[in-house]
Order: structure tokens, then sequence, then C-alpha cells
């Protein structure tokens, strides 16, 4: 790893790479994760699922299933009068179990909890159900067509979560959300240009594979509900279970163990309703884990298919960019119309473009749901952008990073008109990646380098709180809604506090993601949470600081002398009081603590939105077998412009792991339907990078204090995956000649291009013969 | 041992529940079972040591790799009828005393985990790796661990971590 | 999860044909159970009974027999084979694919028998052996019979043996002077997308027997008996042997393949055309060893 470092300094533990809090519970088998979670009294549940991709349930017949030996109840939407089914946080579309009709193959239809998960599945095999079969749509074509099946009928209504301030729009019956970017005037662009680059992409429908499947433990008790979930958003899920029970906030717990995993694809509410509902038949305590198998059937991610045309001038400026956009996301809302919306900010990349309109519709079809995946719409739609940039470098002659160079966003220049100017360097970044990727050696014979940027609207909302607890032995509890889901927040945040307080970290402890105890966090993703949790803990710190010195004041010098406030509490003549004293000098006693708040909103520092840019800049060095179509990353260079690399080694963790899972989707990640029905939906035909996959890294860390957050700190997890598809193209059409504009590059859409490339050399040859 | 007893040939006569003795992580585990419980549901629910994970439960990921005689299999589909009278290890047994061993102790060093769910397989997975080949070289390595899947790390620190482990052993 | 069955553990041939006949049509045999527990888990496949073979000591290990063929219990491992000297010394290309096989985990657990029984039509060793000209040996309650491994393999999921016959050994011819065998596959996924092995026998410089055999692409291993044809009078060179590959792999065409995540019918075709001049200049490497 290399760090360029020119931000201010910062003190200890900040910039440092201590070990992960989470270290030693994780290798010695300790780490307690929801599948782990047990309750006295547990019950376990399974699923019976919908076998067709569109029917009306005629009925419902569970009579044996529920005479079976251990089956403590069977549940369907029938038996749920009292449950408000239909949740969404974006749009309200989605019954926690199939009402009347199914509308994808995997669908749950019908619960099942029994003393033991064996019978519960034997019960599961005893219900019969009455499906009268529905035509549907497969794909976003079949489902723009005039005469499509519609989804939904009576659209779900808009609810306040879902990111962001417009009003949901629909253009067609089957479109969810429809999301437009537009500024400049278009017409002239496309007039006065030298070169229009015009082309179709797709981006499959990917699966996020967090090894631990989705898991819930509902238990109803002391007149509320208690559930314990691998989700990422507690309070998300608090609220949508609110809603779902009619209960007050206050009445709900969402309590997040570790999580296996999430990378978006654990945001918002899973299967939490549906266990509360089955525990509340059960009255009993009930686990769901659920298997890969049902969690690919739970979320995935959006589908694109992108129209797109670029104009630029001779010079390789760009004029205009429009693009039109379906996404596909399956069944229900769930969160695509955000990614929607975020697909047509993303779009235009971290370019001056004078002017742009981008259309996204999100697209019901009869799959399962997709939702959020890290990335956001940015990897889908940087394929397109990017590779239209290296196609009109190849036809202007320019050197495609020169290219790149003379239209990225200076510092501080405004993407469009109201955003936040782009808090980053990127030309210098773009140098940094040439210098690693070795840019000025020509790649060997059947190689191919090229450099993706892109730049992503980040942070999503800034509704954040912290408080900070000083102890009366002057150690200090954080308490924060942020979920330690394996990106190292339970130790970057503890990182800020330590440093915030002035304490040693091993006398920091974090409690985090339970909503009876700690206080509200939006969510844990969109890159946020080191940013907009790590500012709500500094003001919590300095507001208990604050209290303190008010403190040491009236109870250890109220007649002076004067209090000086120092790093780890104050100095009271020539006498250094630590924070503890403090307290206990306060309190009169040996005990009391002292408490500090942090809010975060849009206002001040945090009003402009996005909160932060993350900023995606990638290399790759390539090979492709000719013979096979094979593509092999040969050299992965990651730049992760950052502003502040609170832990270097989880800030570089991050852009290894994100571009490693950019590479998977890029080269074979693809879920496959055929019919309404998915063909690859298990680990077998599912293919994820393994060991054998890994590149040569190289990766930079730059730290140049320009983010909004502590210590100029801006959000990372995301962005090093955004561009890798793109440049993996991009490599592959100048090791060999081939231009993909469809993810994933299999080995056989490799080789297709090759043969083609073949014949159409063949041709010419011919040609060139025959004049 | 579970067939103590039984007349000849009595082995022929199937049973629903067997009684086994199983060693796990040096302690010697009387139970009586049914046949289908796989290992990594015994050793999970019945002996409260959750350390290994079902995942893909399809042989696929490795993330409920345990040790049985010192062989790699998966706990997912591992019948734990068929570790009777075996040595099962699991990653709860690898630090000794409250030592964890170098290979623990290489990965906390590499942060050769995030979300930390693949971790206990892919510590069991290098742990026959490295009985098996004392010294590997970084193919090796890649070799040994290719069947266990990790969806955060990217698995370079993973790799690395094991070569250091590889390099501290006594 | 695996749903409930009752296990029987014999020590005998004898004891295993009679706790299969004890379960009435609804029992199954298991060695490894790789294959096996997991049709059942995923609820294509339930026996009230399985009888488990792993204890019956006829059919583990690996020994040269009298007329020179290797024998492999068929309940050894895939491990055990991978790390077997003997298998090494007789026939080295079975101890390359075994490498490669699944996993390590799988490769602990799953035998060879286990696996050949199985017959998914992704088998590395089908391929492998059905080129090689091995043959397995069949125990039933009324006798034994042992079935080449094209007889034994008669489609997707499904083999000659009757329900209650035992697999009980894997047999392999041994490797005649100037002969070479060798294996190759190309996988995309979990399973191998194309795989095709080669048997050739060189005398004078010149290849005078070959036989090829594609799997993964077809409902079962298949010899192909044009593409062994067209490789027969080729110079015995790696370098040389290319042009009558690619002849050979013209006898692909021909080939009913099938169409699946792994690639469409040409795609493969092709594959199993880079394949074939692969392991055509493999086996002619091992052919070499005699000089």
């Amino acid at each position: 790893m290399k760090r360029v470092v020119t931000r201010a300094e910062v003190p200890s533990p900040i910039g440092e790479a201590v070990p992960r809090r989470d270290g030693l519970a994780k290798v010695t088998g300790a780490a307690t994760y929801a599948v782990d979670v047990t309750v006295p009294g547990m019950a376990h549940a399974r699923i019976l699922r919908s076998p067709y991709p569109h029917a009306r349930i005629r009925s419902i017949d569970a009579t044996a299933a529920r005479a079976h030996p251990g089956v403590l109840a069977v549940v369907s939407a029938e038996d749920l009068g009292d449950v408000h089914l239909v949740y969404g946080h974006a749009v309200a579309d989605h019954p926690l179990i199939a009402v009347d009709v199914v509308r994808f193959a995997g669908e749950p239809v019908v619960g099942v909890v029994a003393e033991d998960s064996v019978s519960a599945e034997e019960a599961l095999r005893l219900v019969s159900v009455d499906y009268e079969p529905l035509p549907f749509v497969r794909s976003t074509e079949e489902a723009l067509a005039d005469d499509a099946p519609i989804l939904h009928p009576k659209p779900g209504e808009q609810r306040a979560h879902r990111g962001f301030d417009e009003d949901i729009v629909r253009t067609h019956p089957n479109v969810c959300s429809s999301s437009r970017q537009a500024w400049g005037d278009l017409e002239p662009a496309f007039a006065d240009a030298h070169l229009v680059v015009e082309g179709e992409y797709r981006y499959p429908m990917c699966y996020a594979y967090a090894m631990e499947p989705y898991t819930a433990v509902a238990s109803w008790a002391d007149g509320g509900l208690t559930v314990w979930t691998s989700g990422q958003h507690p309070y998300m899920v608090r609220d949508d279970l609110a809603h779902c029970f009619d209960l007050p906030l206050a009445k709900v717990r969402v309590i997040v163990p570790y999580v296996g995993g999430g990378y978006g694809s654990k945001s918002y509410t899973k299967i939490e309703p549906l266990t509360a509902a089955l525990a509340l038949r059960a009255g009993r305590p009930v686990k769901l884990a659920l298997s890969v198998e049902e969690a690919i059937l739970t979320t995935r991610g959006d589908a694109a298919r992108i129209r797109l045309r670029t104009a630029l001038d001779r010079d390789g400026r760009i004029l205009g960019r429009q693009a039109t956009i379906h996404l596909d996301t399956g069944a229900y809302a769930e969160n695509s119309p955000l990614v929607g919306r975020k697909a047509a900010n993303r779009l235009g990349g971290p370019y001056r473009i004078p002017a742009l309109e981008v259309t996204c519709d999100v697209v019901y079809t009869n799959t399962a749901p997709a939702s959020s995946f890290r990335g956001f719409g940015a990897p889908q739609v940087t394929l397109a952008g990017e590779s239209q940039l290296d196609e009109a470098a190849a036809r202007l002659g320019l050197d495609p990073v020169e290219l790149r160079r003379r239209n990225v966003l200076d510092p501080g220049e405004r993407p469009w008109p109201k955003a936040r100017g782009i808090d980053a360097n990127l030309a210098a970044d773009l140098e940094l990646a040439k210098e690693e990727l070795r840019w000025s050696e020509p790649a060997g014979p059947g190689h191919g380098k090229a450099i993706a940027l892109s730049a992503s609207d980040a942070g999503s909302e800034p509704i954040t709180t912290a408080i900070l607890r000083v102890l009366s032995d002057g150690s200090v509890v954080v308490m924060c809604g942020s979920t330690e889901i394996g990106q190292g927040s339970s130790t970057v945040l503890a990182q800020i506090a330590a440093a915030e307080m002035g304490v040693e970290l091993e006398r920091v402890h974090l409690v985090q993601s339970d909503t009876a105890v700690v206080s509200y966090d939006r969510s844990t993703g969109a890159s946020r949470t080191t940013t907009l949790m790590g500012l709500a803990i500094q003001a919590a710190a300095r507001e208990v600081r604050a209290q303190l010195v008010h403190w040491a004041t009236s109870s250890l010098a109220p007649d002076g002398p004067a209090v000086v406030e120092g790093r780890n509490g104050v100095r009271i003549g020539e006498t250094d009081h630590d924070w503890g004293a403090i307290v206990r000098a306060w309190f009169g006693g040996a005990a009391g603590e002292a408490v500090g708040r942090g809010y975060l909103r849009r206002a001040g520092a945090t009003e402009e939105m996005p909160p932060f840019w993350e900023i995606g800049c990638v290399g790759v060095e390539v090979s492709v077998d000719e013979a096979t179509g094979e593509i092999t990353v040969e050299t992965l260079v990651t730049v992760g412009d950052i502003g502040c690399a609170i832990n270097p080694q989880t800030a570089e963790a991050q852009d290894v792991g994100a571009a490693m899972m950019g590479l998977g989707m890029a080269t074979r990640e693809e879920l496959v339907y055929q019919d309404g029905n998915l063909m690859n939906g298990n680990l077998f035909d599912y293919r994820v990078p393994r060991t054998t996959n890994l590149p040569e890294l190289r990766t930079v860390l730059v730290e140049r204090g320009d983010g909004v957050g502590v210590y100029g700190a801006k959000g990372g997890g995301e962005g090093a995956l955004n561009p890798v598809a793109a440049a993996i193209a991009n490599a592959v059409e100048r090791a060999a000649g081939i231009r993909l504009r469809e993810a994933p590059f299999t080995p056989e859409r490799v080789w297709r291009a090759l043969q083609e490339r073949d014949a159409a050399a063949a041709a010419e040859a011919g040609l060139d013969r025959d004049t | 041992m579970a067939d103590a007893g039984n007349a000849p040939g009595a082995a022929a006569v199937a049973q629903a529940r067997l009684e086994v003795v199983l060693t796990v992580n040096g302690t010697t585990r009387p139970l009586t079972i049914e046949p289908r419980e796989t290992l990594a549901e015994v050793l999970r629910e019945r002996l409260g040591l959750t350390g290994a994970k079902i995942s893909c439960d399809a042989q696929v990921c490795g993330a409920c790799t345990v040790l049985v005689d010192g062989m790699p299999v998966s706990g997912c589909t591992f019948l734990a009828v068929d570790a009777d009278g075996r040595r099962v290890r699991t990653v709860e047994g690898l630090a000794v005393d409250g030592q964890l061993s170098p290979l623990q102790a290489a990965f906390i060093d590499q942060a050769a985990f995030q979300c930390g769910f693949c971790t206990p397989g892919m510590l069991m997975a290098a742990t026959a790796l490295l009985e098996e080949t004392p010294s590997p070289s970084r193919a090796d390595v890649i070799h040994g661990l290719e069947g266990n899947l990790c969806r955060c790390t990217g698995y370079e620190p993973i790799i690395t971590a094991v070569l250091q482990a590889a390099e501290a052993q006594p | 999860m695996i749903p409930r069955f009752a296990l029987a553990r014999p020590a005998s041939l004898a004891d295993a044909f009679a706790a299969f006949a004890a379960t009435g049509g609804d029992g199954a045999y298991i060695a490894g159970g790789t294959e096996l527990l997991q049709v059942m888990k995923m609820g294509f496949a339930q026996f009230g009974t399985l009888v488990d073979l792993k204890r019956i000591d006829e059919l583990r290990g690996v020994a040269v027999e009298a007329d020179g063929r290797l024998r492999i219990g068929a309940a050894t491992t895939h491990r055990e084979i991978e790390r077997s000297p003997i298998v090494a010394a007789e026939i080295p290309g079975l101890v390359a694919l075994e490498r490669g096989v699944a996993n390590g985990r799988v490769r602990s657990t799953g035998t060879l028998g286990g696996n050949l029984a199985f017959a998914e039509p992704h088998s590395d060793p089908a391929t492998f052996l059905l080129a090689c000209g091995g043959t397995v040996e069949l125990a039933g309650p009324t006798g034994r019979r042992e079935v080449s491994i094209g007889d034994f393999v008669v489609g997707p999921l499904a083999t000659s043996r009757e329900a209650d016959e035992i697999l009980t050994a894997i047999r392999i011819p041994p490797r005649a002077a100037g002969e070479g065998r060798a294996y190759e596959k190309v996988a995309f996924f979990e399973r191998p997308a194309a795989s095709v092995a080669v048997r050739v026998r060189v005398a004078d410089g010149a290849i005078a027997e070959a036989t090829v055999a594609v799997g993964s692409m077809t409902e079962a291993p298949e010899i192909v008996a044009g593409a062994g044809a067209a490789l027969v009078g080729a110079a015995a060179d790696g370098d040389a042997v290319e042009p009558a590959a690619a002849a050979a792999a013209g006898a692909f065409d021909a080939l009913d393949l099938i169409e699946d995540l792994n690639g469409s019918a040409d795609y493969k075709r092709h594959l199993a055309g880079v394949l074939l001049a692969k392991a055509a200049r493999a086996a002619l490497a091992e052919a070499r060893i005699d000089g």
C-alpha cells in the first residue's frame, strides 16, 4: 500500500492501523451472528414459496401440516388480519407474505413454525396451495409493452424513507418510479459535436452473496416486540415493524449482532415482519434462518439496460450526454427507487458536462426483488459512461487518460447546479493510477491496460445521532446506531472517540445497533458511517468536554485559578485532572457520569447534498485467452481518494474487497432467469471470485483532508467497485480489439466477440483483395 | 464404541437414532443423535460450538469447514455419525490456554477478515493446509484455499496471513 | 436440510445386501454422501433408510492386481487416491485429475465409487476412466459382474447398476509401453463446462492407437470414435499433433451437446477442440516416458 498524505496532522490514534477490535471474537468463533442467537422457548420457522412467477392463490389447505407432530402454527395472509401486511420504506407495495397474488417464483406464501426446523420443513411439504397461473413479464422490455400484464394494478403509496426529495413519478403502470436528471441545453451540444459516441450497455442481475443468509429472531414480550436480525439498518427495520404491528416506535426493539456481510443487500427490511408475524401466531419466540437459495430470492441487485450517447468536441471535451436507463427491480420496489435516482445522478461521472439529460425508469418484472447493492446504480452507469470515453479517445486519437484529465471536475466544482462541489482532486488521482499501473510501459501481446473513474453522490441523508458517556474512571462508552457489518466501524468509530476525548483506545467501549439502547442513526450504508457517525461522535465528544470543563470549574476551582482544557482533562494551576476525576468531583462521591450528545442533520457543514462525493479510481491490466475467451485480470490498481484514512488497514481493505467484488460481477456473476424461474439460484452455478482470481494488487490511499467528515475524512467502500467493469471492458478492447457492452464478460461472450472480430477482419481482407 | 454389545450382523439393522462418541477439540463427547444430523448441526446445536457457519449449504463455500482426523470436511453435509470415534477440531479449539495459534494471530495482524462469517472455516482450512504443508508457497496457499469463499476481503490479506503464520510456526 | 432417515452400517457385503433388502425399496446405499446427501437436502430424493458402505473393508484400498490392473476400492476417497503412491506410479493422470475434483473437503469425504455411481454428467473421473478402458465391479446378492465404464454410465444420473447391487471396485488397465493418458477440463462454475480425456499409444514415432472421450457437455461421458481415429497416424510430437487434433475435433460436430449456463453448443464444441489439443499433447508427453 502506498499513502499520499497532504492533510493536516491528526491526533493519535487517527491514521493508525490499530488492530480491529472484533478480531479476537472473529478468529476464535466467539463472534455472535443472528443465526447464533437463541432465546428461551424459541421455535423454528420455514417458508413455503411460490413456484410460479405470477399467479393468483385460489386456496391453501394446511390441515395436514397443522396436524404434523411438532407444528405450532401454519400461517398465511388470511391468518394475519390484524397485521398491516404491506410495507416498504420507499413505496409501500411489499406484502410480508403473499396476499391473494404471487409476483415472483420464490415469494413467501405460507410460514410454518415448529419445535424444530426439520419438523417445520416436513410440515411445509404437507401444505397444498392451489394457484391460478397468470401471464407474467420476464424483462423490462416485456414489462413496458402496451399489453403487458400489470404487476401492481393499485400502486403502492410513496413513503418518507425513500431517500430523495422528489415525489415518486410513474410513467407506465409497470414503472415503479421514474427519475430524471437534467441540466444545460442538449440540442446544441449534439449539433455542434465533433464526435458522438452511442451505445447500449447491459449490467446483469447480481447477487451480493453476503455469506450469512438473512436471519431473524422475533420475540413478543412486555407488550412489545424484540427482533434480532442480520439487517444492517436497525432503525429502518424498527420503523417498518412499528407500522406492520401498529406499535409505538418505543415498543419495538431491534438488535443487530455481528453481521455476516451485507454490501447493501441487508439494507432496510427483509424477513423481520414475517418472522414477527409468525412469532405472534405461534405464541413463541421464532427464529427464521433462510438458506442461501432463499436469500437469493429475497434480494438481488438491479439489472440495467442503458442507452447512452456522448457528444465531444475535437479535443475530447465532453459537450453533452443523454441516457435512458431501465432498471429491473423485480416484483417489488424495495430500495430501487433510490437506486434509480442515484443511477441518474451518477451517469455523468466526475466530469464537467455542459448539458445532460438522463431518465431512469425502475421497472417491475416477475422476478425476485432488487434493492440496494454496493455501488447503487454507479457500477451500472459507469460501465456505459467510461466505455464511451475510451471509445471516444480511440476515435479522436487521444490517450484515454488524457481525455479524462481534460474533462474531470476541478476541486470544488459542482457537477450540477445544486450539488456540493467535488471534494477531490481527480486529475491528481489519475496521475497516481497511471504511475501504479505503469501506464507509460506498453502492455504485452494479448494484454491491455485501462483506467476508469466514477463519482457517486454518497452518504445518504445526514440524520445521525450519537451518545458518548464519560464514566467515573474516565473510560468512555460510545452508543451509536451504526452497524458493524465487517467494514470495521467498531474499530474506526472507537478511534475517533479516543482521539476526541484524548483517552487510550483500550478505555473506549462501543455499543452498537440496539434500538432500545443506542440513539438513532438512519442507516449503515452509502459509505456514510465513518463520515457521518464520525461527526456525530465528534459532536458528542465536544459537548461532553464542554460539560466536563464547566464541571471542573464549578467543583474544582469555583474561585480560580483558571481551568485550562487539555487533551484528556483539565489543568488547574499545576494539577492535572482527568475526565474521571472531574466526574467524581462534581458528583461529590466515587460515582456518576457525564453524557454528551451528538446530533447531525442537514445543516451547517452537512447542509449541502450530497454530504460527500465518493470517488472510484481503478486501473487494470488484463489478458485475454483467445482460445477459451477467458479474461484474466493480471493487475488491479485502486486509488482511494478518502480524505483521511482513520485506519489505513481497514480503509485499504474496503477498496480491495470492493474492487474484487466488481471483478466478479464484471467477469462471471449473473443471475439467469428463464421463463420466470431463476436458473442458477445457488452457489454451484453462481460463481463469486476465489483465491485463484486474485490479481496482483497495487493500492493507494490518498489523504488530502478534503472531506466533510472528521479530520477531512469522507467515505469509502463502494468507490473501488464502481469503475471495475468499465476498466476491464476498456482493457479488453486494448488487448484484443473487441468492445464488450454487456456484463458479465463471460468466456462465451468474449469468444463470440473474438469470432466477430475475426470474421470482420476476414471480410475486410476479402474486400481488399476484391478492390 | 457405538456398536459395542451388538450381535454380529446387527449393524445391518437400520437405526433411527445412534449412539456415537465424538472427540471434539480433545474432549470426549458421547451423544445420541439421528443419522440425518450433520456435523455442523451437532456442533452448533447440541454442543454449543457455533463457530462453524452454514452459508451455501452445498459444500462450495467452506464456511462450515471443520477437521475430522486432520482432514477438512464440509460440516454442512458431513454426517455426524461419520465422525463417530474420530477426532473433530473446530475454530474454538485453535487457541490453547488462551494463546492464539500463529494462524489466528496472523489473521488479526493482517485483518484477514471483515464480516468474519467465513473466518472459522477459512482458519480450519488453513490449519489443515499448514499441517500438511508447513512451508507453503503462495501458489500452495491459493490452491489450498480455493474452495473457501470470502466475499469481503478479496483474499489478499488471508493469503498473506497464512504465509505469515507459516513463517511464525515453531 | 437433510430429511430424516434410518441408517444401517454393515461391515460386510452380505450384511449390506440384507440391510438393503430390509428397506423394502425405500433405501439407498451411501458412501461419502457428498452427492447423495446434497440431493436429499435439496429435496430431489428421499429415502427411509440409507445403508452405509464405508465400514466394508473390501470396498477400500488401492492395489495392483495379478493381471497388472490397478484396483481401487469403491469407497476409496478422492483424497486417498490423490495421495496414493501406487496411483501416482501407475496412473499419474488420475492423480492430477483428483487434485482438481471439487475442493479439498469434498475430496476428503467423497469416494470414487460414489462419484461414478451417482453418474453426474460432469464427473471428472468417469470421462477419464472411460478413455482409459476402466471397468467397475458390481456385487449383488446373486453374484458379481464387471462392466466397462461406458456400459455402466448410461445417462444423466443413470447407470446400469441394479438397485441392490453395490459398486465394489474400479479397475484400470496398466499403462502399456508407449501409452499416455491425459484429462483436461475447463470450468466456469462449480462443475466443468467441458472436459476431454485422451489415451494414445505411440509406436515408431507415431500415434498407433487413440481414444478420445468427452465429458460434461453430453448427457453422459462418451467416446468419440471418429476423434480417436483421426489422431492415429499423427506424429507423436507435441507441436506436430496440433493439426491432427484440429482434424479430430471435427468429429465433435456430430455430438449432441447440452446448452446450459456453461455455454451454447457451438461454444462447447469449440472448447472441446481446445481441450482435445491440450489433452493430446499431455498424453503424448506421458507416452514419451518410455522413450
